[in-house]
This record gives structure tokens, sequence and C-alpha cells, in this order.
């Protein structure tokens, strides 16, 4: 059985605006499953159809097998880690931890053994009787994350938990909140527009874009075989290039003639390669390409190079090394094998 | 801080600050001296507890003082009670919302004396509540229902006028909450009921205590819907007051009401202040 299911949700606002269209997305007990997708791709609507904020237009939303689609919030076996943490202001750490608990009347001891076990595992033990004003923004997520918790839900709902954090704060709660998903076996349904804490994270990923999906995936599927233009371009960085198919195996492009690896499916449409898979020192054979550098740019672990075919958008290459290193001319090789065929367009 | 900087601030402050508490302080002053037998209008001046003595011994001095703490309790309270589901109601635009808002405000704009009035033409014999209801049949000769003895219009007048001073105050508090706040707590279980007492209430305390603080004053202090619209058989604090400075001249009977009727105000107040802080917080704890 499912932990959460949406079947044909669509939501369009009063104001018109289609936020949904047509999702029909299963999510297994204990899966931690991210929505990953740029603002206005309808990710946290969708969350918050979840959560029961909003209902939806069309559709209908199942949890464990029953239709949930028109209970509230306080209703649903759901707890939810919003992105401005939303603690009550006026109650201490230890007072936001247990509301959930108190409202849904948990004995007194059971509550207290819920509060002193999540204060412990996120570390906020000594902080048990400030006021949320009083902690840092990772120890304000973590309270969040622990009051979420205390309610023992099956599904915890997280809506783009990390974005108020500084960079390195966002890898240490991130791991936290993977722990305590793999300890306490919660399904999790995450929200966020980060493509590497999506990556980095999740069971499965699902790519939205303009309120419909666009792939679903394991992160490395996503990431290595992007269905479509949008996936390949938004997941990592993917360059995009038209192609005319000369034969099964053989494209035209603006780099030239490709062998690929396997048949495209229509005459025309585009292709898309990785900066890191592209080889270097290769001078002859299939795919062998010689540009150009347009601009170049230091990264640390390598060097962002672009060059500039005629017609098409600029191509980035992953130097491995220094920009000194780094002459007016590269040659690369693109390896068939890496070279993919995606539906649709950019933009 | 040196006492200079200390100076200043304080010789800076006193053009607006000094007149204000000249102003209060001078009121007061004359309000106390002269209910101690001080600043008499006629005959001798000497200290005297006199006045004190025979206000506090008559009988409509207790009733009044009980009258004005019941008519500004109700009037705070009530405001406050009807103000807050509207600011709730309020709190997200909504097509008409702003006219809506508009239109319940429009009672702070008229003066108290000309809503009496006006409450007089609807519940006079000739009124038009008289009218409709013996048009429709209830009754067959007008009934009378201005200055009824249970105040009811004089607690009708001060929740019109007041309520909108209220939502004033409430709804900024209210629209003040973040949206996420609301839907933790809605996620975390709370109720429609559970949300208002312990998130939106506590979250908005201070703006609370403020409208039944000046609501109160306001009301222990009524004079205009009182003389109007009032029952006859008792007097509010006001107007007790006018009646002894009009009846014989007593100056310093009338300046021991006046000086009871602010620290009525104030008690008042306090103990409204206080105890809307305690509520919420047992609230708070369950």
């Amino acid at each position: 059985m499912t932990a959460l299911r949406s079947i044909d949700v669509s939501k369009v606002f009063e104001d018109g605006f289609t936020a949904l269209a047509d999702i029909t997305l299963s999510i297994e007990p204990g899966e931690f499953v991210t929505l990953l997708g740029p603002s206005g791709c309808g990710k946290t609507t969708l969350l918050k159809i979840f959560a029961g904020f909003y209902e939806p237009t069309t559709g209908r939303i199942e949890q464990d097998g029953k239709d949930v689609t028109n209970a509230p919030p306080e209703k649903r076996d759901t707890a939810m880690c919003f992105q401005s943490y939303a603690l009550f202001p006026h109650l201490s750490v230890a007072e936001n931890i247990e509301f959930g608990p108190k409202q849904n009347k948990v004995n007194r001891d059971e509550r207290l053994t819920r509060l002193n076990d999540l204060l412990r595992q996120v570390d906020l033990e000594q902080h048990r009787h400030k006021l949320p004003n009083k902690l840092s923004g990772g120890q304000q997520q973590r309270v969040a994350l622990a009051r979420a918790l205390a309610m023992r839900p099956s599904v915890v709902l997280f809506d783009e938990p990390l974005s108020n954090l500084d960079a390195k704060l966002r890898e240490s709660v991130r791991r936290e909140i993977r722990g305590l998903q793999r300890e306490f076996g919660f399904t999790a349904i995450y929200v966020t527009h980060d493509q590497s804490e999506a990556l980095a994270m999740s069971d499965r990923v699902v790519v939205l874009n303009g309120g419909r999906i666009e792939q679903i995936g394991a992160p490395e599927e996503v990431y290595q075989r992007p269905d479509t233009a949008f996936v390949a371009d938004f997941i990592g960085s993917a360059n995009l290039l038209p192609f005319q198919r000369v034969d099964d195996h053989v494209v035209e492009t603006a780099l030239g003639r490709l062998t690929v690896s396997g048949p495209p499916d229509d005459a025309a449409g585009f292709l898309c390669w990785r900066p890191e898979h592209a080889e270097y020192g290769v001078t002859e054979g299939d795919n062998v390409v010689n540009a150009a550098v347009s601009e170049l740019a230091y990264q640390g672990s390598y060097t962002d190079l672009h060059i500039s075919p005629p017609g098409v958008p600029d191509q980035r290459l992953h130097w491995p090394g220094p920009a000194s290193g780094v002459s007016d001319q590269v040659t690369f090789r693109l390896p068939p094998e890496h070279i993919r065929f995606v539906r649709g367009k950019l933009g | 801080m040196n006492w200079r900087r200390t100076l200043l601030i304080i010789a800076l402050l006193t053009p607006g600050l000094g007149v204000i508490v000249i102003m209060i302080g001078s009121v007061f002053y004359v309000a106390v001296m002269q209910s101690f037998g001080f600043y008499n209008l006629v005959g001798e001046e000497s200290f005297s507890l006199e006045h004190w003595q025979k206000v506090l011994d008559s009988k409509q001095f207790s009733r009044a003082l009980r009258y004005s703490a019941y008519i500004a309790t109700v009037a705070a309270i009530g405001s406050v009670t009807l103000a807050y589901p509207i600011a709730i109601w309020l709190r997200r635009p909504f097509r008409g919302s702003l006219v809506i808002s508009a239109l319940l405000k429009a009672p702070l704009f008229v003066p108290g004396l000309v809503a009496s009035f006006l409450f007089l033409n609807v519940i006079a014999f000739h009124g038009i509540v008289n009218q409709f209801m013996m048009w429709i049949g209830v009754t067959d000769a007008p009934i009378r229902l201005q200055n009824d003895r249970g105040a009811w219009g004089v607690v009708f007048l001060q929740l019109w006028k007041n309520m909108p001073f209220a939502l004033l105050l409430l709804t900024g508090a209210v629209q003040s909450i973040s949206d996420e706040v609301l839907d933790a707590a809605r996620d975390l279980g709370a109720g429609s009921f559970a949300r208002f007492r312990k998130i939106i209430a506590p979250l908005t305390v201070q703006a609370m205590q403020a409208a039944l603080i000046i609501i109160f004053i306001g009301a222990a202090g009524d004079f205009a819907f009182q003389v109007t619209a009032g029952p006859t058989n008792v007097q509010s604090m006001a107007q007790y007051m006018v009646f002894l400075k009009d009846s014989f001249g007593r100056w310093n009977q009338a300046a021991v009401v006046g000086v009871s009727l602010m620290v009525l105000a104030l008690c008042g107040s306090l103990v409204l202040a206080v105890l809307s802080r305690a509520l919420l917080r047992s609230g708070n704890r369950w």
C-alpha cells in the first residue's frame, strides 16, 4: 500500500492560474521523495495539497489507501516543516515541541518522553526553555523538525526547509534530516529548487515544470538519463544541441557529425551531453571536436570553458585543471554513450 | 549616559512632554486638592475629609460607581470580543474586504452625542422599531425602549462606537501573524478555537490590552450616551459629577467623584490588562 498518492490532481487558483495539471504520483512508505523545480512550478502547491492546506480543483489524494482529499490538515497523519520554520514565537522550545502532542491529547508521560528524546536527538537539550528568537537559524530549523516529529506522523512534508540557512549549515542540517528520516522511518516529501539537495537526499526525485511532472526517477537516473531538455538543463549543467538525423547512429549538429549509441526517435530534435563527460587529449576518431574557447572561469577543482558554435547556445566544458593550462583552442571527444536524446526544447 | 546628556534629552523633550505633563498634572492636581477642600470657588479654603466622607456615604455614588464600572467593563470586553472574529475574517484580503472594513470603521467618525440621537430616533415611541413592531402586529401600542433600566441602549451604543476602534487595533496585530505560523498550528492539530486561544490571542495580547484599556477609560467616563439613552434610575459617574456641580455648586464633592472616576479608570484598566495576560498564560499551560 502506498503511503501517499495523488491521482490526476489539478489546481487552478481563483485568478485562473493553473498551478498543477494532472499530477499522479505514488509515494511508498519510508521513501524520501523530493519535488524539484524552479519557482512557480507547483511544487509547494502540491505539498500543501498533500498537507491539506489546499483542496485540489480536480483529482484526489489518498493516504494509506484512504481518501483524504477533503480532510483538513489537523485530521491528516502528516506534519509539515515550513520554509520560515513557523515556530510559535511566544512559546519556548519545549512548548513548541509539545504543542502537537498536547493538541492530540497525548498523555503527559508520553509527551515528556517524546520531548526529551527529540531534544536529545536534535541536540537542543540546553535550549529547551529558550524562546525561538534566541536561537540561530539552524537551531530553529531543528526545533521545527522536532516539533513535526513529536506528532509521530507517518509522512513529514518539508517546504524548502534549508533555504534560509548558509551553505555550510545547510549541509549539516540536510544530513541530520536524512539521518532522522532513516531512524524514525517516516515517509518524507521534500520540496526544493536546489538540485544538489535533491540529488544528495532523495530516494526519488520528481522534477516539476509549469505544473506538470517532467520526470520521476532515482537521483542517478534523472541526472544521467534526463528525459527532457528541461530536466537536462535544470539538473546539473547540460549542453543542449539541436540535431538532424543522418542515420540510426549518426546525427548532424553545430559541433559537426556525431556518432550516437542509439537511434533518435525523431528526425530532428535536441540532444544533450554533460560537460564532465567530455574526454580531453583525444585528437582522432569519432566525435572529436575542435573549437575556439570564448570564455573561461576558474572554479577551483576545474575550469569552466565556453565554446560558441554558430547558431546554438554556448556549450560548456569542465577542463580538469587551472585556467592557465587552457589555450585558445580546445579539442575534446564526446563519447557516444554519454550523448542522450531529449524531448522538448529549452524555454 | 552622563548627567549632561540626560539633561539635554530632558530639555529636548520638555516642549512636547512638558506641556502634556503640565496639562494633565495640573488638572489632576486641582481635582485632588479640590476634593480635600482647596481651590474653593466660594467660602474658606482648608484641608477637609468631609467631602470624601459625604460622597462615599452616598448611595447614589456607590450606584454610579458600580454602574460606570459595569458599563466600562461590558463595553471594553464586548467590543474586543466582537472585533476579534471580524479582524480574523478580514485578515486576508478578499473582494470587497476594503469596503467592509471601511464601513465597519464608520462609527469612529460619528460623534457620540450624534450617535445617541440617531439611536433615539430608532427606539423612541415614534421610532422605527416601534412603528415596525406595530406594523407587523407584534404590539398594539408603542412600548418603552428608550432609557431602559437594564442600560441595554447604552451598552449597544458603547459597542457600536467602540468596536470599530478595537477592530482598528486588532486588525493590524492579527495581520502581522504569518500564514505559516497559523498553518503550523493547524497542521499540529489545532482547530479554529485552539488556534485563536493558543496562537492568535497571545500574539496580539498587546493590541488587545490597548483596546481594553482605552475603551474602558472612555466608557467609564461616558456622559453623552448616558444622558440621552441611559436609564433614569441610575447615574453614571460623569453624570453624577455634573449633577453635584449643578445642584448647589458642590464643586468639592464633584471633585471627589472626578478623582474617583480617574481611580476607577486606572484600576479597571490595570485589572483588565493583567487579567487578559494571566488568562492567556494559563490558556497556554492548559
